[in-house]
């Protein structure tokens, strides 16, 4: 290579002209007056941390890591890699007990299955939601996500030999919400992918993708988690599956984060790990068929998740909803929930959480849809506590959408 | 995933080449790497007089009016430009004097608003000036911080508060016969810069602010979202990283989300824009388009891309990719069939279709055409 | 005494001049100090910003080797927020002679430098960035230093001892009487008054045009000006100096500075006509990368932020073509006694790390021959603003919780970012982003500072330093200064020739990511502001 051929640096920051187009995104900037915005936390930033760490600005922990600024970037800067990756090296303050908790998604899981009924009362009841929000600082007005008496991980292994016999198989990396929390999700997947002749096999064992961790000041357990995951994808991948995932964070996570801010290499499997509506959207434009119903009628919304419209696969999601015959298809205008994982649950967030969503409530309301759809679980616990609108996984739709086969 | 078209880059040239098209009735993908130039649209259509019914219909039916009348702008540092045809909110007036007294309006702690240098530009025309600030805090909370006040912020307050503003002016109106105010109004619903027309009893003059623009922004998100009306789908944060072309024809393009889900169409229209939005790239040695590496017209002695004043022309702004009159690049000599070369990535190599925002629209809807009606221009290739 | 006389009058707001003020007016004497633009313009601020701890010099000079240390060791205390003490490699390539290692590091010694030769792999921890293919590598005191901030310092703390300041005023001829100088006659180019200043000597510190004013007042003083160029890059890629373990040659230095990083220079003898506008060439820009990435490949693909040339004020001695054997020792030039003209003494040669010893040298003899008897404390007392601590301490003591803009104003302003403190939060928005300037620092200039212009203002916070070249903020700081001077007429060509001032150095650099923001900001000029 010649000298000067290329100009770029680690997170390309220099290819910043400047242009303020990111700050026109930010959700937080717009709520929060302490937040410095993404080219200042970002591209500035790190020029003045380079020169000394001592620069680092404690505000950068009201990123929500939504990525919008990414997505809008005509420079392609990695503005929210540089503000993460930034407050993994720089930041001191230790995270609190509340964000350990929030943050350790598959450990409070494991914890809670047992006793489901038990927890899901008492997060329900508003002495228990009063006690969290004065001890923990986990904002009253949440609604916790119930934890499922049964896992989905169970329910498959059960399946596996049924699974088997499948002409096609994939894996599934159903995450930490279909199986402790929502695994109706991943029996929808495999009903629809059982549809068009594909088994589904879980990974050879699968943890929490670590993004909570990431964002919640535990790096270190998240690289942990991630390398063990690369580990486990590889050997699925090595087998020949693919990947498919339910939740655009995850996915995000495993392809993208893994690299840029955990240093975890995954490159043996980064391209095989996709979202099933890709996988079945391009199964679908490669021949392959659904058994749909001719008596489904809705009106959907769809609500591209902030992970989506950074993975840029919100067309996948959004083809295969209007492939459903009966169905009354309307995009939402992108914008941020305001939910981003659990920066929401934070008390100190809850006002700016939906201050930043406000505009996307405004938008389903007017649309009045029968059903919002959405491929992230987080997002769905806002608009369903913000707004009343039920929303569904487009999975979960397609499932509703095809003949049942019976079998649960 | 097939379609008809593929248009590289979303910004005006792409954006008007994907609604001509999507009217024909083509099925077309916009690959936009983030958002675009008309962040910095001045509001004022440079390079294009008379407006054609086709240039009026792209811009009504999506919602954005503007208006025909040649005379001059007034820029925000207090000078005026020669300006015809503009968004309904930017005023074109006859000739500079256009007042007698001016009332100016800012927000306090807003650095990005020129109000003493339009003031000082507008006293040497001989008008008046009186210069009064607004707290923002006093119209709308949470109040932004020190660094948050830039025009996209503002705007978003004034799309809720647009009318505070006109009562505070109405209350600070003496006798001037103009008001100025920032451009932050109007982000998400174009009719407010209307109504605060209506709702001071003075002409009303909305002058630029430093980026981004919020009438930029607000054409942008206009006439994309008129382009999904008509069924485009428009790809944002995603970047072509390459294509397969097969001898003089392109076979689909790779980007960087869809990776080997390849895009596939009939043509293509690379709009990707100058050197800002890297539709063309440079290093010490060349300048280059970075995608098909298109044969360019350019000097490739790096001394001739500058010129030492700052204020002059620049040549190495008038660089853009060579093409034929039908606007087909080639690569090194060989024409490539079905691929278009729009907006800005064509510097100054074809001057008489004017240069920013009128070369945008006139290559667009130039090879929209060409592409619907292949038959009807004379010389046209077709399969 | 009248208003227009003085004790001693100082012509040249270099370092030298700044640093001479200084030391006059803390010995008590009624202090002038003008220039014809405004301070540090030349050699000073047109330099690598390299504290030198005078191992570069070790072998050739060991005289201003000794210098170098003794002055760095000074400043690292009394100049504390000017500097950056990251310390510096001498690494040896494999092209290089690995014996001359052992003559620099026993020069170094014999000069008192501190020099550890290191090992290779240590050396690549301590500095990531440096040339992996190193076989050698020399610790030694080198710092960085910000020349813009040292000269405001000297500047300021004279006019705390009631030293006066004159900017944009041209010596347009010196008053004697006999052989005897009784003071100046100046042109001031703002306002476009001549006035006449008296005083019983006048010291000439005008760096290279030193030489034009000798001229003036009928003496002789030959300068060998030396064209040095260097290239900023757009980020700190190293946090040492790293120098080449050489004899002196081309590019040969990478200084870490504030934000960026610099490397340079090259060395060619100019005409002293060309002195005031120096340019860099295309061979010296690729001499300059090429040469550079030897020391870090990383230069290789770093954005460049500026091209920029100085000229070093060395004066004559020998026949040297390429002037690197010129001695840099400090030349100080008693009139009287070499030339007979009473009254008139120059003050050059040298270099930034040792200004504080010419300024001594200078001020003991305007001392001499007033007859006061005063001892030089520049030594030991601080500039304003290094008087305590790291700016962390220094914000932490003003603000609960320093912003980052905050703690970045401390590092440029030391203890006098406390001025800065305001009740109304309006004055921290930021008018620079890129380097973090606020609206409250740059009033401070423009009121304590005198700075005038936009460019001036950019010597004194680093406003327009950053990445997109004053793209936006040179307007928002224009916009302050029209109000600050009530002239907006003033403040529009102020704002053209800032934007001519930035372009110079940026189009010979022009490609890549310096091209594309050059094409957003011609955009935003043209287009959006209409200038």
């Amino acid at each position: 290579m010649q000298y000067q051929e290329y100009t770029q640096s680690e997170y390309n920051f220099e290819e910043c002209t400047k242009c303020t187009i990111c700050t026109a995104y930010c959700p937080v900037m717009q709520v929060n007056p302490l937040y410095p915005g993404p080219k200042q936390a970002g591209p500035d930033g790190e020029r003045l941390r380079l020169r000394d760490p001592g620069f680092f600005d404690a505000a950068l922990k009201y990123c929500l890591n939504c990525k919008r600024c990414e997505v809008y970037c005509p420079s392609e800067v990695k503005v929210a890699d540089l503000i993460q990756s930034a407050r993994i090296r720089y930041e001191r303050t230790p995270p609190k007990v509340r964000d350990y908790l929030l943050a350790s998604t598959d450990v409070m899981g494991k914890l809670a299955r047992p006793v489901a009924p038990i927890v899901n009362f008492a997060t329900r009841q508003q002495l228990t939601r009063t006690a969290m929000d004065v001890t923990l600082r986990i904002d009253r007005h949440r609604t916790f996500p119930e934890y499922s008496a049964r896992g989905f991980e169970g329910w498959l292994k059960r399946r596996k030999k049924e699974q088997a016999a499948f002409p096609e198989q994939v894996a599934y990396y159903h995450g930490c919400y279909v199986n402790y929390n929502y695994p109706q999700l991943g029996k929808d997947l495999v009903k629809v992918l059982n549809a068009m002749g594909v088994g589904v096999q879980l990974l050879e064992k699968e943890q929490c993708c670590g993004i909570a961790l990431i964002v919640n000041g535990q790096s270190a357990q998240a690289r942990k988690k991630a390398l063990h995951n690369v580990e486990s994808l590889g050997k699925a991948v090595e087998s020949g599956l693919k990947v498919v995932t339910t939740s655009s964070t995850c996915t995000l996570t495993i392809r993208d984060e893994y690299p840029s801010l955990l240093e975890v290499d995954n490159a043996a499997v980064r391209d095989s790990v996709l979202m099933a509506t890709r996988f079945i959207c391009e199964k679908l434009e490669q021949g392959a068929t659904l058994p749909f119903r001719n008596d489904f009628h809705k009106r959907i919304a769809y609500h591209t998740p902030c992970h989506m419209a950074r993975l840029g696969w919100g067309i996948f999601s959004q083809r295969l909803l209007q492939m459903i015959p009966g169905v009354e298809f309307t995009p939402l205008e992108q914008t941020c929930c305001g939910m981003a994982g659990t920066y929401g649950f934070k008390k100190e967030n809850y006002a700016n959480s939906q201050a930043i969503g406000a505009p996307l409530f405004d938008q389903i309301r007017a649309v009045n849809p029968d059903v919002v759809a959405c491929d992230c679980e987080t997002c769905k616990w806002q608009i369903e506590m913000s707004t009343g609108y039920k929303v569904e996984n487009p999975i979960s739709i397609l499932a509703e959408a095809i003949s049942d086969n019976g079998k649960d | 995933m097939r379609y008809d078209t593929v248009i590289i880059g979303g910004g005006l040239a792409g954006l008007t080449a994907g609604i001509r098209l999507q009217k024909a009735g083509k099925n077309t993908a916009i690959v936009s790497t983030g958002q675009n130039a008309l962040y910095f649209f001045s509001g004022c259509f440079e390079s294009i007089q008379e407006p054609t019914p086709e240039i009026q219909s792209l811009f009504s039916e999506a919602g954005i009016r503007l208006h025909y009348s040649p005379g001059v702008r007034l820029m925000p540092m207090g000078t005026f430009k020669e300006s015809a045809l503009a968004l309904e909110d930017v005023s074109l007036f006859p000739s500079p004097k256009f007042g007698r007294k001016v009332l100016i309006i800012n927000f306090m702690a807003y650095h990005d608003f020129f109000s003493s240098f339009l003031a000082e530009g507008l006293e040497k025309q001989g008008m008046e000036c009186r210069i009064r600030f607004l707290n923002l805090g006093d119209l709308a909370q949470p109040e932004l911080g020190p660094n948050q006040m830039r025009a996209v912020q503002i705007a978003r307050k004034m799309d809720e508060v647009w009318d505070k503003v006109v009562q505070e002016v109405r209350v600070l109106l003496k006798d001037e016969d103009t008001v100025i105010l920032p451009q932050v109004f109007g982000l998400n619903d174009a009719t407010i810069p209307e109504r605060i027309r209506q709702g001071i009893p003075a002409r009303v003059v909305f002058a630029a602010t430093l980026p981004p623009s919020v009438p930029g922004i607000r054409t942008q998100m206009l006439l994309k979202k008129r382009y999904e009306v008509l069924g485009g789908t428009y790809l944002m944060g995603d970047r072509v990283t390459g294509a397969h072309v097969y001898e003089d024809t392109v076979q689909n393009v790779v980007t960087k989300h869809l990776d080997r889900h390849y895009l596939e169409a009939d043509n293509f229209i690379l709009a990707s824009g100058g050197f800002f939005s890297k539709g063309l790239d440079s290093n010490p040695f060349k300048v280059y388009e970075p995608l098909f590496e298109l044969d360019m017209d350019y000097n490739t002695d790096r001394n001739a891309w500058y010129d030492p004043s700052f204020t002059n022309h620049q040549p190495y702004m008038g660089f853009g990719v060579k093409t034929d009159a039908d606007f087909r690049p080639s690569r090194k000599g060989v024409p490539v069939k079905n691929l278009y070369v729009i907006g800005s990535i064509l510097g100054e190599t074809h001057p008489e279709l004017g240069c920013g925002a009128g070369l945008a629209i006139r290559s667009a809807l130039k090879v929209a055409n060409l592409i619907t009606e292949p038959h009807a221009v004379p010389g046209v290739y077709t399969e | 005494m009248k208003a227009n006389e003085f004790d001693v009058i100082i012509i040249g707001g270099g370092i030298t001049g700044a640093g001479t003020q200084r030391d006059c007016a803390m010995r008590g004497l009624r202090t002038l100090l003008v220039d014809r633009s405004d301070i540090a313009t030349g050699a000073t601020g047109r330099n690598h910003g390299l504290l030198h701890s005078g191992a570069r010099y070790a072998v050739n000079d060991p005289e201003s080797a000794a210098e170098c240390i003794r002055e760095n060791m000074i400043l690292r205390r009394v100049a504390a927020h000017c500097i950056d003490e990251n310390d510096g490699l001498f690494v040896t390539l494999p092209e290089d002679d690995l014996d001359y290692q052992k003559t620099f590091v026993q020069a170094c010694r014999n000069a008192g430098i501190r020099a550890d030769i290191i090992d290779p792999d240590l050396a690549r921890r301590l500095e990531p960035s440096v040339n992996p293919d190193i076989i050698g590598a020399v610790r030694v005191p080198d710092c960085s230093v910000d020349p813009f901030r040292l000269c405001a310092a000297n500047m300021l703390d004279a006019k705390l001892h009631g030293g006066q300041v004159r900017l944009q005023t041209e010596v347009t001829g010196i008053i004697r009487e006999g052989d005897t100088v009784k003071g100046i006659r100046t042109h001031n180019r703002n306002t476009g008054e001549d006035v006449e200043f008296y005083a019983p000597i006048v010291v000439n510190a005008g760096g290279v045009w030193g030489q034009e004013l000798a001229q003036i007042a009928g003496v002789k003083v030959g300068m060998f000006p030396a064209k040095g160029s260097l290239l900023i890059f757009a980020h700190r890629v190293n946090n040492m100096v790293i120098n080449r373990c050489r004899k002196p040659s081309n590019a040969d230095i990478l200084v870490p500075g504030d934000t960026v990083c610099i490397v340079g220079t090259t060395s060619s003898r100019i005409p002293l006509e060309e002195c005031r506008n120096v340019a860099v060439t295309p061979d010296e820009v690729t001499l300059l990368i090429t040469e550079g990435m030897k020391l870090a490949p990383r230069l290789a693909s770093t954005r460049i932020l500026r091209a920029y040339a100085g000229v070093r004020p060395l004066v004559s001695a020998d026949d040297d073509p390429s002037g690197r054997n010129i001695s840099r020792g400090i030349v100080c030039l008693d009139h009287e006694v070499r030339d007979g003209v009473k009254g008139l003494i120059t003050i050059t040669g040298g270099k930034l790390t040792s200004y504080r010893l010419m300024a001594e040298m200078a001020t003991d003899l305007v001392c001499k021959k007033l007859g006061v008897d005063k001892a030089c404390e520049t030594a030991t007392t601080p500039l304003p603003g290094s008087e305590e601590g790291s700016y962390e301490e220094v914000a932490k003591k003003i603000w609960e919780n320093p912003t980052t803009a905050q703690k970045v104003a401390a590092s440029r302003m030391g203890t006098r970012v406390s001025r800065m403190r305001s009740t109304d939060h309006r004055d921290e928005a930021l008018i620079c982003e890129c380097e973090q300037v606020s609206m409250g620092e740059i009033n401070l200039a423009i009121e304590r500072l005198e700075a005038s212009t936009l460019t001036d203002l950019r010597r004194r916070t680093r406003v327009g330093m950053g990445t997109c070249q004053g793209e936006f903020c040179a307007c928002r700081a224009a916009g302050l200064l029209a109000k600050a001077h009530g002239c907006i007429e003033k403040e529009r060509e102020d704002i053209d020739s800032f934007l001519q001032e930035r372009w110079k150095g940026n189009f010979p650099i022009g490609w890549g990511e310096t091209l594309r923001e050059a094409e957003y900001t011609q955009w935003v000029y043209k287009h959006v502001l209409g200038i």
